[in-house]
């Protein structure tokens, strides 16, 4: 079963998208925080990370720059879910080596299944 | 002086022999009047020989006076002459002083301009020789005046081999080719705007220009802009997406069974939140066209793709409002194009949705693609209310809806058609439309074909 770890501070947004998850046949770990997200990655080494932006402690782009360190998860793909999308942060998650940046208005729980399955499969 | 004509001019006659007295008396007096004869015809013969002396010398004075008059004259005239054409010669020495003086000043009035220009500017010569730097690329670059100086008369190659001037062949690979607007980042906090004009003049080309413009100041607003906007928008849209998550799990049963009237209500509740979250994103767009910092993404597409892709995504509204969408490519070859995908989508799906909307059930909407001119065309035709003719003038502008668009849609921004220009326009190409209200519209826009490069 493959491992996910969802980073995201949101709770309705968790509840959400691990239940979806859950129900498609996924290993789901969650983390409230980047701080919190970057211990679990390192802990649990998970096969996808679906990462929100904007947390407090620590922001996804810290959470990528510190996974970047560590050889044993610095290639574990990276989907940003995030509320904007501005090009200048796109930029900047593509430099640090995300997968694929998704705005969350402009996908749903299912669609964001759809594209872990995408990048899961590749590897 | 009459004794020496006597005694020299004048022959005698030749003596006589006598005979008798009466015979010498008669002979004497015959060689007496003989004589006489004689001297006053020799007289006569002195005084014109003496007259025409005194004539020909009063000629001669005559006409020496006469000579030395006209050889006067003429000095005089030479003289007169020769200080006309120094006068010319002075004056013409003075209009080329002036000219000279006035060529310098011009010059130096350029120099001045180009040397206090706000922006670095470096000229080529035609043979792409540096010929000019100004003080700002020395302030740019850390670079003194004899290291400045040092680079007149090298290439573009040349230059950026010099180590301050290096980041410039970031953007020359080798020669000096066109370039517009290219940013340059120097460092952390310096941006640069570089951009290389061709200068001609009557002749043909002089030069190349190189104008280089700091932007770092435009950057660092750019990025607080950035920020907030991305700061207002994630406050907007953290509880937009929750709605939107929750209420598309509940309606794919994820979260247990609805009965229809809880579906029919969730199902439109979920329909403005749509609505709300377009909404956001046409703002999100307006404010970046007007920071003028929308970015573009430009790559070559294949158009015709673009399109199906999007018709697709529209059948099932088509079809809900009774409406025949169709899509024709119309050209046989219609020219590869580099566009920004997301942002040419928005302008097909704006004018879509507008013939969707603002066209009763039972109408027609066609989508062509085409060629004109060289340049790829879309054009969406529909059988629609149309626009107002008094109206017409103000479509693209923001925030504008005709009055029969209020009356038959009331939702709408006004914001759809300004962004779809601004967008097609920043691709370089154009959009226009004909309509005639009350019975057909049909808005086209044309992208110039991708650059074989």
């Amino acid at each position: 079963m493959e491992k996910i770890l969802l980073i995201e501070d949101e709770e309705l947004i968790i509840r959400l998208l691990s239940k979806k998850l859950a129900a498609i046949g996924y290993d789901v770990s969650l983390a409230m925080n980047g701080e919190e997200g970057l211990e679990k990655i390192k802990q649990i080494v998970p096969d996808l990370i679906l990462l929100d932006i904007v947390m407090p402690r620590m922001g996804g782009f810290e959470v990528m720059a510190e996974m970047k360190k560590d050889e044993n998860i610095a290639d574990i793909p990276v989907i940003i879910i995030s509320n904007s999308g501005q090009p200048l942060e796109l930029e900047k998650a593509k430099e640090l080596g995300a997968a694929d940046w998704l705005v969350k208005t402009e996908f749903d729980p299912k669609e964001v299944a759809e594209k872990i399955q995408k990048y899961i499969n590749k590897n | 002086m009459d004794k020496a004509i006597n005694s020299n001019n004048i022959p005698l006659p030749p003596a006589q022999p006598l005979s008798g007295d009466q015979s010498l008396r008669e002979r004497e007096l015959a060689e007496l009047s003989e004589m006489k004869a004689r001297l006053e015809e020799a007289n006569g013969i002195l005084e014109v020989r003496i007259n025409a002396k005194t004539r020909a010398l009063r000629e001669l004075a005559a006409n020496l006076e006469k000579e030395m008059k006209e050889r006067t004259e003429e000095l005089r005239r030479k003289v007169a002459e020769s200080e006309n054409s120094r006068v010319a010669l002075m004056n013409m020495l003075e209009d080329m002083e002036d000219l000279r003086r006035r060529a310098e000043e011009e010059r130096e009035k350029t120099m001045a301009i180009i040397a206090n220009f706000s922006d670095g500017l470096m000229f080529f010569d035609a043979r792409d020789r540096l010929a000019l730097v100004n003080p700002r690329i020395e302030n740019y670059f850390s670079i003194n005046k004899a290291e400045s100086k040092n680079m007149i008369g090298g290439r573009i190659s040349d230059i950026v081999r010099f180590a301050p001037m290096s980041p410039l062949g970031e953007v020359f690979a080798g020669s000096l080719e066109r370039v517009s607007r290219r940013e340059l980042s120097l460092n952390e906090k310096t941006v640069f705007e570089v951009s290389v004009l061709e200068v001609a003049g009557r002749a043909g080309k002089i030069g190349t220009l190189l104008i280089i413009h700091d932007i770092s100041r435009e950057k660092m607003v750019e990025k607080m802009k950035t920020e907030f906007v991305s700061i207002a928008a994630h406050q907007l849209r953290t509880p937009i997406s929750a709605i939107k998550w929750t209420l598309r799990m509940i309606l794919d049963g994820d979260l247990g069974p609805i009965n229809d009237e809880q579906r029919e209500f969730l199902d439109k509740t979920y329909k403005s939140n749509e609505r709300m979250i377009n909404l956001i994103n046409d703002l999100l767009n307006v404010t970046r066209i007007e920071e003028g910092r929308q970015v573009y993404n430009p790559v070559v597409a294949d158009i015709e793709e673009v399109i199906r892709g999007l018709i697709a995504n529209y059948e099932d509204m088509a079809r809900q409002k009774n409406l025949n969408l169709s899509f024709e490519k119309i050209a046989p070859v219609v020219p590869t194009v580099k566009i920004d995908l997301e942002k040419i989508k928005l302008v097909a799906s704006n004018l879509i949705e507008n013939s969707l909307k603002y066209t009763p059930a039972g109408g027609k909407i066609s989508v062509t693609l085409g060629e004109e001119d060289g340049n790829a065309m879309v054009e969406v035709t529909d059988t629609g209310i149309g626009i107002p003719a008094e109206q017409q003038d103000r479509i693209f502008t923001k925030y504008f809806r005709s009055a029969n668009a209020i009356k038959a849609e009331t939702e709408g921004t006004g914001l759809g058609l300004f962004i779809a220009k601004n967008i097609v326009e920043a691709h370089g190409g154009k959009i226009r439309f004909v309509s005639e209200p009350g019975r057909a519209t049909k808005f086209s826009f044309v992208l110039p074909p991708a650059e074989s490069d």
